[in-house]
C-alpha cells in the first residue's frame, strides 16, 4: 500500500467495511487491486508505479490537480486505457489479460463519464436498456423493466421516452448513472461526474451518488467536489504528477499538515 | 483468356494523344478564365444586386448547377447557332458551355468565401472609419480569397473532368482522340487506361493540394 | 451587402443619414444593369426563328421522355444504394490497422475520385471486355461505372461521418461491454449516417446530373431518349430545353427529399 505518508493505513476508520474493523484487511476483500501500475505516453509518464486498492463496499474519492493521472487510473481499471507496466486485478480477473478478460471486467465495472456520453439517437429508455440486452443477454421485457426501475430510482421516470438532447445536463448524467447501473456492476467508477454541469445541477447528481453510497456499492469517484468527498468517502486519495501522494480517511485528510503538495492544493481549492 | 498489355499502341499514337491533351488544356484554361469572370459578376449580382439583377444571377446559378453539363453543351451546340443566328464551332460551343458551368459553381464559391468572413471584421473596420472600398479590398477580400482556395481547386478538377464531354460534340480533345485511336487499333483497354492515368496525374495532385490547404485553414481558424 | 440588413428591416420613410442614398444607388444600378442585360439578350436572339419553335412535339413524345426520366432516377438511385453499402463497408475496413489493406483502399478511392466519369465509362464498356473477354451491355457498363465511382466518393463521406461520431460514444459503448456488432450497427453507424446526409445529398445531385453521360452509350435514360428524339424530329431546341427543365425538376425533387430526410431525423427540442 503506497504513500500512507502520515502512517495512516486505510483500515483505521473506514465505516463501510465492518469485517475490516478487526484489524489488518485481507487481500481477499480487495475488489480492485493495482500493483506498480505504470502508463507512459512517449516521454510523459501519466501513472508512476501506482499501488491502489479498493475493498468491497468501499467508497474512494480521488482528488488532485488536473493532469495528475486520476482519469487515467480510472480508465485503466476497465480497460479503456492500456498500461505499460504493473498489473490490475478486478474481482478476480487479472489484467494484462485476454480480450475476453477485458470484456468480463467491463460487465462488472460500471463507468459514468464527465461528458455523459449518452447515445443521442436513442431514447432514455433504450439508452438504459440496451447494454443488458446486448452484453448480458437479458430479454427485452426484463431490460425495459429494469430501465424503468432504475430511472425511477434516479428520479427521471417521467423522461423515459425523451431523447438525451431534450434533457438538462443534470438529468442526462442521472440517466448515465442509471445506464451504468443497469448492468448490475460490482463496482462503479465515476470520472468527474459533475465537472461538466452547471452549478445548479451539481447537487441533484451528487444526491443520486450519495444514495448509491448508502447501498453499499463499491465506488471510485474522481471529483473536484471536496465537500462531497468529505462526507461520503471512506477514503480520499490525493493524486499528483502520476503518483498517489496522500491516502487517508476524510478527517485526517483535510487536517493534513505534513504533505506540502496536498497543503498547497487544499489552499487553492478550499 | 490470353491478354497481353500492349504498350506500343500507346507509344505509337502519342502524337494524336498529345494533340488531344493540348486541346484539353486549352479548353480548361479558357473555361476557367471566362468562368471566373462570369462567377464574379454573378456573385456580385447575388450579393449586392437588388430585384431584377439578383434574380437573374440566382436563376443563372440555379439552372447551371441543376442541369447536367451534357445537356447544356448539347443545347448550346445545336440550338445556339439557330437561335442566335451565328455560326458556332464545336470548340466555341464547348468552351461557352463549360464557362457558364464553371461560372455558376464559382459564383457560389465566391459568395461562400465572402460570407465566411466574420461579421466582426467589417464592423471593426467600419467602426474605425475605414472607407468602404478599403474595407473590401484590404479586410474582406484577402480573408475571403484565402478561404475560397480549396473550393476553387475543386472547381478546377471538376472542369478538367467535364472537359471529356466535349468529345461528344466533336472537339478533338483527349477523350475524342483516345476514342478515334482505339477504334483503329481495338486496344481500348491500354489506351483508356493510359488516358485515365494521365487525368489522374493531373487531378490527384490538385486534390491533395486542396486537402492540404483545407487543413491549414482549419488550423488557422481555431 | 453591407446595407442589406438595414434596408430589409428598415421601414419605408426612415432616413438613415448617408445610407439612404446608398440604398437607392444599389437598387438603381441593379435595375439599370438588369434592364441592359435583358435588352442585350433580346437583341441577340433571332425572334423570327423562335416563333417557329414547335413545342407540340413534347406532347407527342411525352411517354418516352417520361420513361427516360424514370430510368434516370432508377439508375441513379440504385447505383447510389449499392455505392453506399460498399462505401460504408470500405470505411469500416479502413478502421482496421492492416497496412496493405488501407493502402489498397486508399488507392481504389483516390483512383475513382480523381478520374473523369466519361473515361471510366468508356474504360468499363470498351476497355474491360478486351481484358476480361466478357462483354457488358451498355446498361451494365453504365451501372458498374456509376457504382464504382459513387462507392469511392461514399467511402470518403462515410469515413468522415464515422470520424464525426464523438469519441465518448465509443468509450461509453465499450465501457458498457457492448459486442462489436451492436457497437457498429446500433451506436456508431446511425450517428454517422445522420452526419452524412448533407454530403450524401450533394453527391446524389451530382450523380443525377452525371447519369446524363450514360446517354453517350445509349443506355436508355433521359439523355439517350432526348438525343434520339432530337435526331428523329429535327427539333433539338424544343427537346433539349424541355429535358433541361426536367433535370432541373428532378434536382429540385432530390434536394427537397434530402431536406425532408434531414428534418425527419432531427430530434425535437
Amino acid at each position: 500500500m503506497s504513500a500512507g505518508v502520515d502512517g495512516f493505513s486505510v483500515s483505521d476508520s473506514s465505516p463501510a467495511t465492518r469485517e475490516a474493523s478487526q484489524g489488518v484487511p485481507s487481500a481477499a476483500d480487495d475488489i480492485i487491486r493495482c500493483d506498480a501500475l505504470t502508463r507512459r505516453y512517449g516521454a510523459f509518464t501519466a501513472l508512476r508505479a501506482i499501488d491502489f486498492r479498493v475493498r468491497r463496499g468501499e467508497v474512494v474519492c480521488v482528488v488532485g490537480p488536473s493532469g495528475g493521472g486520476k482519469s487515467t487510473l480510472l480508465r485503466t481499471i476497465n480497460g479503456l486505457e492500456s498500461f505499460d507496466e504493473g498489473s490490475i486485478v478486478v474481482d478476480g480477473i487479472r489484467l494484462p489479460g485476454s480480450r475476453g478478460d477485458v470484456i468480463r471486467i467491463r460487465r462488472e465495472v460500471g463507468m459514468v463519464f464527465q461528458s455523459f456520453n449518452l447515445f443521442p439517437h436513442m431514447t432514455v429508455r433504450r439508452n438504459v436498456a440496451l447494454a443488458p440486452m446486448r452484453a448480458r443477454g437479458v430479454g427485452r421485457d426484463e431490460a425495459n423493466a429494469r430501465a424503468e426501475r432504475l430511472l425511477r430510482r434516479v428520479g427521471i421516470a417521467d423522461q423515459i421516452d425523451k431523447y438525451p438532447e431534450q434533457l438538462s445536463g443534470g438529468q442526462q448524467q442521472r440517466v448515465a448513472i442509471a445506464r451504468a447501473l443497469a448492468m448490475e456492476p460490482r463496482v462503479m467508477l465515476f470520472d468527474e461526474p459533475t465537472s461538466a454541469l452547471d452549478a445548479e445541477m451539481v447537487s441533484e447528481v451528487l444526491q443520486v451518488i450519495r444514495e448509491l453510497v448508502g447501498t453499499g456499492m463499491t465506488m471510485v469517484i474522481v471529483t473536484h467536489e471536496l465537500g462531497f468527498a468529505r462526507e461520503a468517502a471512506d477514503r480520499i486519495v490525493f493524486m499528483e504528477s502520476g503518483t498517489i501522494a496522500v491516502e487517508a480517511p476524510p478527517r485526517q485528510f483535510f487536517a493534513n499538515t505534513t504533505d506540502s503538495r496536498l497543503a498547497s492544493f487544499l489552499s487553492k481549492v478550499l | 483468356m490470353h491478354f497481353h498489355f500492349d504498350t506500343t499502341v500507346i507509344v505509337r499514337h502519342l502524337p494524336e494523344l498529345f494533340a488531344g491533351v493540348e486541346l484539353t488544356v486549352l479548353l480548361v484554361v479558357v473555361s476557367l478564365g471566362v468562368g471566373t469572370v462570369l462567377g464574379m459578376i454573378a456573385c456580385i449580382g447575388k450579393l449586392l444586386g437588388r430585384g431584377l439583377l439578383c434574380w437573374i444571377a440566382s436563376a443563372y446559378v440555379t439552372v447551371m448547377r441543376g442541369v447536367p453539363e451534357m445537356v447544356v453543351m448539347f443545347w448550346i451546340y445545336y440550338c445556339g447557332p439557330l437561335i442566335l443566328d451565328t455560326r458556332l464551332s464545336s470548340f466555341a460551343a464547348a468552351a461557352t458551355s463549360m464557362s457558364l458551368y464553371a461560372g455558376a459553381f464559382l459564383a457560389e464559391i465566391f459568395r461562400a468565401g465572402i460570407l465566411a468572413v466574420p461579421r466582426g471584421q467589417t464592423e471593426a473596420a467600419r467602426a474605425l472609419g475605414v472607407p468602404e472600398l478599403f474595407t473590401w479590398a484590404e479586410v474582406i477580400l484577402p480573408q475571403a480569397l484565402r478561404m475560397m482556395i480549396p473550393a476553387f481547386i475543386g472547381v478546377v478538377t471538376l472542369i478538367v473532368k467535364v472537359s471529356g464531354l466535349a468529345s461528344a460534340i466533336g472537339v478533338a480533345e483527349l477523350v475524342y482522340q483516345a476514342n478515334i485511336v482505339s477504334g483503329q487499333s481495338y486496344r481500348y483497354f491500354e489506351l483508356f487506361t493510359a488516358v485515365g492515368i494521365f487525368y489522374f496525374a493531373l487531378i490527384f495532385p490538385l486534390s491533395l493540394l486542396a486537402q492540404r490547404y483545407e487543413r491549414v485553414l482549419a488550423r488557422r481558424t481555431r | 451587402m453591407t446595407d442589406t440588413g438595414t434596408t430589409a428591416s428598415a421601414p419605408r420613410g426612415i432616413f438613415f443619414a448617408g445610407s439612404r442614398f446608398r440604398v437607392d444607388r444599389a437598387s438603381a444600378i441593379s435595375f439599370i444593369a438588369g434592364i441592359a442585360l435583358v435588352y442585350a439578350v433580346f437583341h441577340a436572339v433571332d425572334w423570327k426563328f423562335v416563333a417557329t419553335l414547335d413545342f407540340h412535339v413534347l406532347v407527342e413524345y411525352w411517354q418516352p421522355l417520361a420513361r427516360g426520366a424514370a430510368m434516370t432516377l432508377g439508375i441513379t438511385a440504385s447505383s447510389l444504394a449499392v455505392g453506399l453499402s460498399v462505401g460504408v463497408v470500405i470505411a469500416i475496413l479502413l478502421q482496421l490497422p492492416i497496412g496493405p489493406l488501407r493502402w489498397l483502399i486508399v488507392a481504389y478511392v483516390e483512383l475513382w475520385r480523381n478520374t473523369p466519369l466519361i473515361v471510366q465509362l468508356f474504360w468499363v464498356h470498351f476497355g474491360l471486355p478486351v481484358l476480361t473477354g466478357i462483354s457488358t451491355t451498355a446498361l451494365e457498363s453504365g451501372f458498374i461505372a456509376l457504382t464504382l465511382q459513387s462507392s469511392a466518393y461514399l467511402a470518403d463521406i462515410a469515413r468522415a461521418g464515422i470520424q464525426a461520431v464523438p469519441r465518448g460514444q465509443w468509450q461509453a459503448a465499450r465501457a458498457l461491454g457492448l459486442p462489436a456488432w451492436s457497437l457498429w450497427l446500433e451506436v456508431i453507424l446511425p450517428q454517422a449516417l445522420k452526419v452524412m446526409i448533407p454530403a450524401f445529398a450533394n453527391l446524389a445531385l451530382s450523380f443525377l446530373n452525371g447519369s446524363a453521360l450514360l446517354g453517350l452509350l445509349q443506355v436508355g435514360e433521359l439523355m439517350t431518349v432526348a438525343a434520339k428524339i432530337s435526331d428523329y424530329t429535327f427539333k433539338p431546341i424544343e427537346i433539349m430545353s424541355a429535358v433541361g427543365l426536367v433535370y432541373l425538376l428532378l434536382n429540385l425533387l432530390v434536394a427537397r427529399l434530402a431536406r425532408w430526410l434531414e428534418l425527419a431525423t432531427r430530434i425535437p427540442r
